[in-house]
């Protein structure tokens, strides 16, 4: 009880430098998280079809040609073969990055230019999409074009 | 050297005027940039997540089309520069338009994760048939 006597007599109470660095300091680390988790957005450059095939023939290297597939439920295949998910969360997707990887390399020991060719149903989801031109910018591969079946 | 006047005033004190100077510095400077990001994003537009691609670089030969999709109409709505299409050949006369003056235009692709992959290829085409080669898939680094 004594001790709260002796705060009232303190009247003149001036500006409080500590707390106010103590907020600032609070509110700085809120903003510098927030800054690390911030969601920026990027491109996956792309020609068109036709200009992509002038583009490969003007350089005079092989060109190695490969074709990936999506079906209208997400389903991916490589070059007619089915990618197994093995049971995991975007598994097949891993497989593609190995294989894309893979495919980058044996391009560049060969001197050859790794052209991929991404086909869709019309029904397909674009996010899906947007999974498979992520795997071939992970592995390197800046030459592809995306196309759409026509529909019957 | 001048600055050796002080030293037969005792300790120096640790000076807060100073230091609250940088913290708030720091506080605006944090607090500008994330404020730009957010307004970079377009919130109608969920783009999809691809972690892998490139940081989008704004230049002035770049011309995004923005694909909305409605879940009530189940249809997508073109927008470009603030303006609605509703169809391919306006979309298509709108870029032809908007290319005049530009060295080497580019088409940007800003579509909804949700949108079927016809709706892409709509885009796609009018791009085509408005002459232009270079396109882009926007799409953000993660999902929030």
């Amino acid at each position: 009880m004594g001790r709260i006597k002796h705060e009232h007599k303190n009247e003149d109470v001036g500006f409080q430098i500590a707390p106010m660095i103590d907020v600032v300091f609070v509110i700085m680390l809120f903003f510098m998280v927030k800054v690390g988790a911030r969601q920026t957005e990027t491109e996956i450059k792309s020609k068109l079809p036709g200009s992509a095939e002038t583009s490969t023939s003007v350089t005079g290297m092989e060109s190695l040609e490969e074709t990936i597939v999506i079906d209208e439920n997400g389903v991916i295949a490589h070059n007619d073969e089915l990618l197994d998910s093995g049971g995991k969360k975007d598994g097949d997707l891993e497989q593609l990055k190995a294989r894309m990887t893979r495919l980058a390399e044996q391009g560049r020991a060969d001197k050859s230019e790794v052209v991929v060719t991404v086909s869709t149903q019309p029904d397909t989801k674009y996010s899906r999409v947007a999974d498979v031109l992520n795997a071939l910018q992970f592995a390197g591969i800046r030459n592809m074009t995306f196309s759409v079946s026509e529909e019957l | 050297m001048g600055g050796g006047g002080g030293g037969g005033e005792g300790e120096p004190e640790f000076q807060i005027a100073p230091m609250i100077d940088v913290l708030l510095t720091l506080l605006i400077f944090f607090m500008s940039i994330t404020t730009a990001q957010v307004e970079a994003v377009d919130k109608n537009i969920h783009l999809p997540v691809a972690p892998d691609a490139k940081e989008r670089k704004p230049n002035s030969n770049q011309m995004i089309v923005n694909v909305k999709w409605s879940n009530e109409n189940q249809k997508a709505a073109f927008m470009l520069d603030g303006s609605k299409y509703e169809d391919d050949e306006s979309l298509k006369n709108a870029l032809e338009a908007k290319k005049v003056g530009r060295t080497n235009p580019e088409v940007l692709i800003r579509g909804d994760r949700d949108l079927q992959a016809k709706e892409i290829q709509k885009v796609m085409n009018c791009a085509a048939q408005a002459g232009i080669d270079n396109i882009a898939f926007l799409t953000v680094n993660q999902a929030q």
